[in-house]
């Protein structure tokens, strides 16, 4: 494998993550290395309870748990959740701003395709009920799309680069390659980046559902997200947040701390075609796994794994298919897809399977699609089936594509840094 | 009536997770004493508004920032007496 790296490197030496597989990301990903779904039925007194069917609902967290006390005001889940996975991320990284990094040199980065519309939802039911008066002030600090990203500045002193990115279902992944982006561009030398989403309210989930975006009809939850399968017909509502510390490798190398995987290329295309069905042909999709690949100056013989934006929809997985293809002939790389047991976390998802890729490369073991039990002949990849495939890669994409015709793929490789983790 | 309106305060003080366990009257609402944000000041005066009727307009937050809770509470019934006999 030989890679074209043009400024500083990038590595992972953090990871966070906050899904129905629960808090932390080395029991995540070994729950999904042992096909374990966390999808279940929204239990009586959820709020999901009687608008959908499966649902993938992440632990309980306490505002007081991440924030605090007069902080915590309605601030809305999604931005907890978000919180949860920093927390964990730096702690993982084991990095302190001011102590190991210069704070205006400290970057952050979380997206959300929508911030916390759950929030929003129970302001618009109380202002209707009780009227006017009803309406917090608190509203909007509870619930903007960038108060993710500020609650963690405010929290860790990071005086440097903020921003969100709404991409709808790639925001978790534009997040991960513009901290890609600051680091190769030496405009920073940490970035905290990463998605959240908490979408699991009645008016986001029944549009969802009008829209026939939904998984529908499975008796067991677990059944209902199979990407590439048969019979799949449609994805899995879910909530959740996964946040990655990306450092210039050689400031990690600096402070001895180690790496999981270097983050190595991205690339980013628009299908402009509809709002929100994908080009049939993937051509989008391809021109960004193709844009990735340039950046990283690697080709598709070096990618050995990839995991797929695989949602479980009709159109898309067959798109994704077709784009794979485009690129990498009938060489396709392993393939798997993280949604089969965690849903569709929307603007966390990018960000999460971005977590999921630098485990696989530091781990060497590849986490399989759960329920694909009869690949579809439109679907026909190299598919991670059963159970984890154990084999080392040098290379993986983390696909996402979006409603809006957004499409981010991210490309990651071993650890430039001497200590790997 | 001043009674009830000062608990009303502590009490929504305290919904806030501020901690009340020292607030009386005298306590600045500033940043000599509860230091709350223009957000919290705001979220008082929405809270008045909704139970007892009356309102604060924009350009008075800042002078409400600058009160004692017993100045707010007073400044309150002054408010409910004069609006009255309107009703």
């Amino acid at each position: 494998m030989t890679g074209r790296t043009t400024g500083p490197a990038a590595v992972v030496t953090g990871i966070g993550t906050f899904s129905s597989l629960g808090r932390g990301a080395a029991d995540t990903f070994d729950a999904l290395c042992h096909g374990k779904s966390g999808l279940v039925r929204p239990p009586a007194g959820h709020l999901l309870d009687g608008s959908v069917d499966v649902a993938g609902i992440a632990p309980d967290i306490a505002a007081g748990e991440v924030l605090p006390p007069s902080e915590g005001r309605l601030v809305d889940r999604y931005a907890l959740m978000a919180l949860a996975a920093a927390d964990d991320a730096m702690a993982d990284a084991g990095l302190v701003v001011g102590r190991d990094a210069d704070p205006h040199r400290v970057a952050v980065i979380i997206s959300s395709g929508a911030g916390g519309l759950s929030t929003y939802e129970a302001q618009a039911l109380a202002r209707a009920e009780r009227g006017p008066t009803a309406v917090s002030p608190y509203l909007l600090p509870g619930m903007l799309p960038n108060m993710a990203a500020a609650r963690i500045a405010i929290k860790y002193g990071i005086r440097g680069w903020s921003s969100a990115i709404a991409t709808a279902c790639a925001a978790g992944a534009h997040a991960v390659a513009e901290a890609a982006r600051l680091i190769r561009y030496g405009e920073a030398d940490v970035v905290v980046c990463g998605g959240a989403e908490a979408p699991l309210n009645p008016t986001s989930a029944l549009a969802f559902a009008h829209a026939r975006a939904l998984s529908h009809g499975w008796d067991d939850p677990e059944a209902a997200s199979r990407p590439f399968d048969r019979r799949r017909n449609g994805f899995v509502l879910a909530e959740g947040a996964g946040v990655l510390v990306v450092e210039r490798a050689e400031h990690a190398e600096a402070r001895g701390a180690a790496g999981y995987a270097d983050l190595l290329g991205w690339g980013a295309t628009t299908d402009a075609y509809r709002p929100t069905a994908p080009r049939p042909d993937g051509e989008g999709a391809a021109m960004s796994m193709r844009g990735a690949l340039a950046t990283a100056g690697l080709g598709p013989q070096d990618i050995g794994y990839i995991n797929a934006h695989g949602t479980s929809t009709k159109l898309g997985d067959i798109a994704e298919t077709k784009a794979v293809h485009a690129v990498f002939g009938d060489r396709s790389p392993a393939v798997s897809s993280t949604k089969s047991m965690t849903g569709h976390l929307l603007g966390g998802s990018g960000a999460l399977e971005a977590a999921v890729c630098a485990l696989a490369i530091s781990q060497g073991r590849m986490p399989p699609t759960h329920n694909l039990d009869e690949v579809d002949p439109a679907c026909d990849l190299d598919h991670v089936r059963g159970e984890a495939r154990q084999q080392r890669i040098e290379a993986a994409i983390s696909n996402s594509f979006a409603f809006g015709g957004h499409n981010v793929s991210l490309l990651l490789g071993a650890a430039s840094t001497p200590k790997k983790r | 009536m001043s009674t009830e309106v000062e608990k009303f305060i502590i009490e929504a003080l305290s919904n806030m997770n501020y901690d009340v366990s020292e607030v009386t009257g005298d306590t600045p609402l500033g940043p000599a004493g509860l230091d709350l944000e223009s957000l919290s000041v705001a979220e008082v005066a929405i809270q008045v508004e909704d139970t007892y009727g009356v309102k604060f307009e924009e350009d008075e937050m800042e002078t409400v920032a600058l009160l004692t809770v017993a100045g707010l509470v007073k400044e309150i019934v002054d408010r409910v007496s004069a609006a009255a006999p309107a009703k």
